[in-house]
């Protein structure tokens, strides 16, 4: 059978044959490749539960596996990152396959929210929440490591959390220090602060802009976070 | 008159206040001139956009139900953001809340403790686009036109968040929601404001202000994707609706220049702005001076 979704399958695993043969039929051309037999013995029951358990990834047992959601991905369709597909993770999440997820550790991070398979899922699946649970509990079983998403998440929420409001420029300052991504040059950084600051749109640093009474907020805001396991992965 | 039988209050959002201040002040004159009423939440805060949701879904519910609950003690009906991930975070606050009953107890909880008014969850969120188009009204827009845009070719493009998910805005559902996936309430605007607004595929895609400085590659070429559907289309400008998208596109041109060459640029403003000018407002008014990009050269070659 021609094969869907090839990508997904180590290249190991395939065998192309140049002349196949199969009861005397010759079967060469595209019906040529096959898999070789796998044996899955390495599951993790309970990784299910666990994303089921968190609010978020509540709906990951509803998949019914039609792809609707990957078909109209951004990042799989549009932008072509075809290693970035939900209805798989999805499924590795099912079965348990935790060894095949960390292949993709570095992959799931990458998803955007724009919230389109949330939108299309025929069964109601939070894809795009489930997903990000999906990399959260791996992340928490230190399957895979912190990403730059991660990271961007934590430094938004500490961010906030100072005030009760974003403060933009004190945000990107601080991820880029750490991060270092290639473009954000001093130059280029020194152009945009002299634009904006210009604009005088941005209160950063000490003259930030906060919330009256966010102390109160603050107070419980650290309390969820510390239930949710906040502090201890930080 | 805006057809309104209830307070409607506004809610900015951090941005707007920060890095999308020219979306906030031609926002506030298109709102002067067709007579709706901006009553701004005092203190909200941030709604947690779309990151908090990724640590801990409590807070990521608790942030927005209390802006949602401010508003609900000042007496409104429907709040108004103009941001496409406040749009998201509020009405999934109201999701949360109507169809998850313990999470409602816990939020009921966080409320009392921080000492904020207890919520309902029946304000319903509306985006600013949607206030104009259907509150106020096309014929209302129209007479409002005093210098038609004509002969000025616009992409509109309205990003992820504005509609999506369907289950939370109610897009397709309610009165007065636009399309989920062919939205067309910015067209219908910009149309009636003389302007021509062009077809393009890629309207409703995400433009990758999430990852605006954590993925280069993913949102520069989003960026350059945008950019380059619409210049194809012929369009002469980018519309934009929301404050990360605009200032997203508007970071990464110097990149998507070096790297897919300068034909594809086409300037990005709000669709606050452009409708302001055809409301007979000066370019220096709608701010459009502190746009990263440069609308101006293009604007004034039109005569606006």
């Amino acid at each position: 059978m021609p094969i869907h979704e090839k990508n997904l399958i180590e290249k190991e695993d395939l065998l192309e044959k140049e002349k196949a043969v199969v009861d005397g039929v010759d079967v060469s051309g595209r019906w040529n490749t096959f898999i070789r037999e796998r044996l899955l013995s390495d599951y993790h029951e309970d990784f299910v539960e666990e994303v089921k358990s968190l609010p978020g990834g509540r709906t990951v047992t509803n998949c019914w596996q039609c792809g609707t959601c990957t078909s109209g991905c951004c990042l799989h369709t549009d932008y072509g990152l075809r290693e970035f597909n939900p209805r798989y993770f999805i499924y590795l999440a099912q079965i348990g396959n935790v060894d095949e997820l960390k292949k993709y550790g570095d992959v799931i991070w990458r998803c955007i929210s724009c919230n389109k398979c949330v939108e299309r899922c025929p069964k109601g699946v939070k894809v795009e929440e489930v997903v990000h649970n999906i990399d959260e509990v791996l992340r928490r079983r230190g399957v895979t490591e912190d990403t730059p998403g991660s990271r961007w998440d934590r430094t938004y929420l500490d961010n906030i959390m100072a005030t009760g409001v974003l403060d933009e420029l004190g945000l990107t300052l601080k991820y880029v220090r750490a991060e270092k991504p290639e473009d954000f040059t001093r130059g280029f950084m020194a152009r945009m602060a002299v634009k904006i600051i210009r604009n005088g749109n941005i209160r950063t640093g000490p003259i930030r802009r906060r919330t009256r009474g966010w102390k109160k907020m603050k107070k419980v805001a650290e309390d969820i976070l510390e239930r949710d396991g906040y502090a201890s992965a930080k | 008159m805006p057809r309104q039988n209830e307070k409607m209050a506004y809610y900015p959002g951090c941005s707007m206040d920060g890095l999308g201040k020219a979306y906030q002040k031609s926002t506030e004159v298109v709102f002067r001139d067709l007579d709706i009423p901006m009553n701004r939440i005092k203190d909200y805060n941030c709604c947690g956009a779309t990151e908090v949701k990724n640590i801990s879904y409590d807070l990521s519910v608790f942030l927005p139900t209390r802006n949602l609950a401010l508003a609900e003690s000042m007496g409104a009906g429907t709040v108004i953001a103009p941001c496409n991930g406040c749009v998201y975070a509020l009405a999934r606050a109201n999701k949360s809340i109507s169809e998850d009953a313990s999470s409602r107890q816990r939020l009921s909880g966080y409320l009392q403790e921080a000492g904020v008014p207890q919520y309902s969850g029946d304000v319903e969120v509306k985006h600013v686009l949607e206030v104009i188009r259907h509150s106020v009204g096309l014929d209302a827009v129209k007479a409002r036109v005093s210098r038609p845009l004509s002969g000025l070719k616009v992409a509109c493009y309205y990003g992820c968040l504005y509609t999506r998910p369907k289950t939370y805005t109610g897009a397709g559902m309610k009165e007065g929601k636009d399309n989920p996936e062919h939205p067309h309430f910015m067209d219908d605007l910009l149309q009636a404001a003389g302007a021509t607004t062009v077809e393009y595929p890629v309207k409703t895609i995400c433009c990758g202000g999430g990852h605006t400085i954590a993925d280069r590659e993913v949102s520069v070429g989003f960026s350059a994707a945008i950019l380059n559907e619409a210049a194809r289309a012929g369009a002469d400008l980018v519309a934009t609706m929301c404050p990360l998208g605009q200032v997203n596109i508007e970071m990464n041109i110097s990149k998507i220049t070096e790297q897919y060459g300068a034909e594809i640029i086409r300037p990005v403003v709000y669709f606050t702005q452009l409708l302001g000018l055809s409301f007979g407002h000066s370019r220096r008014e709608m701010a459009l001076h502190e746009n990263i990009s440069d609308a101006n050269g293009v604007l004034k070659r039109m005569g606006y």
